[in-house]
């Protein structure tokens, strides 16, 4: 450790002492260093390394059976059910029943159309990294709020003179990620006005956001889909038939508008009056200052809570199976009471359907952690 | 020029017309926060290029008169002026004195999620509908003048509170605002702070800007004032040019006042 040398020039002309700053060392190793984690994190006392030999042993004893299980033992060659014998899983009812889980009924020589919705749904959502940064703010926004109705354009296909298909048919995990899609990307600009309804100084402003906030957040998500598929259709004039999904879809919607307005409100309350006061003195009119002032800095405050609430709706998707739309869960438990493949082949069905939703799920938290390191500007740096 | 524009088109009230020379007016202003009487009965004028500075204890009401000059708080009788223009409801009357008036405040309000450049070209581009260029060389202009132009892409997390509060008074003079005030700008500062910003701000005084200062800076006020105004329990207790205010004070109140600030 070397000390820095103590410069000569130790006094002033009027002979005053020379401040100078010690130079920073580094760190000793027990504060950096892999050894250092090891022993701050896994074993800093004696119950806490018990602890952690016990948990060791626990994933030894289970991870060789799990594996074996999942890889060793298991089948994927094959298109019957004949094909898995033994202990191991049965990814061959995976291999046979993929595209049902993932397209439902779709055409199969219209299937092009899902993928494309699927790249668009990609590629509007990456679209902040691609685009250049002039048109990022405007386009970003067009563009979200435009796939929801791009997607129903394809997949319907009767707008670009391609074969029509019904809703009937759309289904499987792609029909989960639109649906997701679609009502948190409306969801999310309907909650915020409904949020700042809430704030606001007209009565009747307030009272109709409050009565649908506590409306959509109060009732659960399956008594509305209830209400959505049999009691919606009633207000309806007589005669009109409204698609189910497109129904189900404004269920959703709203629903995740009454959770986003309350997410708001919280952003809403972290916002020091400061900022409105000096958006005033500045001279911004009301909605120059919510769009421009306070709805950058809610969303950043707010953005665990979007992604918790849109993960929440995401896998609120499942639902739907209950009135008989046919989601991934549904098209599973079809497959599952299909005479050929009687073999008991659940576990394979649920873990697959549990790994795709916990990667879009794991996904989804990745992205908004880095939003947020992105809106942080707070850092001192 | 712009000034008169906006007068075109205000609404005009029952006050009594400004006397040429006098840009703000407060006549018999009083405000209420529920049952408390903030602001009794306050008469003063300001005149172009007069420099004020407001002091007394916190709770006098200093602050609320001056949030009151562009209506950050509403009064509930009497009359305000600004600049000819009466301030009444009308979102006219009341986006024409804003036009006229900046504020810098004690907690500097920048928007975080801005860059210093940004903060600055905000008013500009959606005010006055400046086009983006022409606020960007206004804002560093403005910001060289502040000595902090090299700092236009951080953001305000990134800067020391000196740095910020000079940003935020660029950010006010953006505006190009006749009359300027400032309410405790040097109040959240570090002390060795507080000497960069006042520089700026006796800079924009010797430019002969119209400056309302709230501040116990009682150094600025006797280097900067026309007139130094001492406020107590909602009152205008006395005014007075800085000398005799702080040689010869006339009202025990103001005497016990000085006595205490200026001992240390």
């Amino acid at each position: 450790m070397s000390h820095p040398v103590v410069p000569s020039d130790t006094t002033t002309p009027t002979g005053g002492r020379i401040f100078h700053p010690k130079a920073a060392e580094p760190a000793p190793v027990t504060v950096v260093g892999k050894q250092a984690w090891l022993k701050n994190n896994l074993f800093s006392s004696p119950l806490n390394s018990a602890i952690t030999l016990v948990l060791l042993a626990l994933l030894g004893s289970f991870i060789p059976a799990l594996a074996d299980w999942l890889f060793i033992s298991a089948h994927i060659s094959g298109q019957t059910q004949d094909a898995c014998t033994g202990d191991g899983a049965c990814w061959v009812f995976i291999k046979v029943w993929i595209q049902p889980l993932m397209y439902g009924n779709y055409p199969d020589a219209s299937l092009w159309r899902v993928n494309l919705s699927l790249i668009l749904l990609g590629a509007v959502l990456s679209s902040p990294y691609w685009l250049p940064p002039k048109l990022r703010n405007k386009v970003d926004i067009m563009l979200l709020l435009a796939f929801p109705f791009m997607a129903i354009i394809i997949l319907d296909g009767r707008l670009l003179g391609l074969e029509y298909v019904s809703t009937a048919y759309w289904g499987g995990f792609s029909l989960n990620l639109f649906l997701a899609s679609a009502s948190i990307i409306l969801g999310m600009p309907l909650g915020f006005l409904w949020a700042l309804g809430r704030r606001s100084n007209m009565p009747m402003a307030r009272s109709i956001c409050v009565v649908l906030i506590e409306f959509f957040r109060g009732v659960p998500v399956l008594a509305l889909f209830f209400m959505g598929s049999v009691m919606l259709p009633l207000f309806f004039p007589e005669g009109t038939n409204v698609d189910k999904l497109l129904r189900v879809w404004i269920v959703l919607t709203l629903f995740m508008a009454g959770y986003m307005a309350e997410v708001y409100r919280g952003g809403f309350q972290a916002i020091p009056s400061g900022q409105y006061e000096a958006s005033a003195a500045i001279g911004l009119s009301y909605w120059q200052t919510t769009l421009l002032v306070i709805l950058p800095q809610v969303i950043k405050v707010s953005m665990p809570n979007i992604l918790a609430t849109s993960v929440m709706l995401f896998k609120n998707t499942t639902f739907l199976m209950i009135i008989g739309i046919f989601e991934i869960l549904s098209t599973a438990q079809n497959a599952l009471t299909n005479s050929n493949w009687l073999g008991g082949f659940s576990t394979e069905a649920y873990l697959f359907v549990a790994v795709i939703y916990w990667i879009c799920c794991f996904s989804m938290s990745m992205v908004a952690t880095r939003i947020e390191r992105k809106l942080d500007t707070s850092h001192k740096s | 020029m712009s000034t008169n524009l906006n007068n075109s088109n205000v609404s005009q009230g029952t006050a009594p017309i400004q006397a040429p020379g006098d840009v703000i007016t407060l006549a018999s202003l009083n405000k209420w926060y529920g049952d408390f009487h903030v602001l009794k009965d306050i008469n003063f004028t300001v005149k172009k290029g007069e420099r004020i500075v407001i002091c007394g204890p916190s709770g006098s009401g200093k602050s609320t008169m001056i949030r009151c000059i562009n209506r950050l708080e509403e009064f509930q009788r009497g009359a305000l002026i600004v600049n000819g223009i009466e301030m009444i409801d009308d979102v006219k009357n009341i986006e024409a004195i804003r036009h006229d008036v900046g504020m810098v405040f004690q907690h500097f309000n920048l928007f975080p999620h801005l860059t210093i450049l940004e903060n600055l070209t905000l008013g500009p581009i959606w005010v006055q509908k400046k086009p983006k260029a022409e606020a960007e060389a206004m804002a560093m202009n403005y910001l060289e003048r502040v000595k902090i132009a090299e700092q236009a892409l951080k953001y305000p997390g990134q800067l020391s509170g000196g740095q910020q509060q000079r940003v935020a008074i660029a950010r006010s003079l953006c505006m190009a605002p006749e009359i300027m005030l400032f309410d405790e700008p040097t109040s959240a500062l570090d002390p060795e702070m507080v000497k960069e910003v006042l520089d700026v701000m006796v800079e924009l005084a010797d430019e002969g800007m119209t400056m309302l200062c709230v501040t116990h800076e009682m150094g600025f006020a006797k280097k900067v004032a026309d007139r130094v105004i001492f406020m107590d329990g909602g009152e205008i207790v006395e005014e007075n040019t800085p000398v005799e205010f702080f040689e010869q004070p006339e009202t025990d109140r103001l005497q016990l006042f000085l006595s205490q600030v200026l001992q240390h």
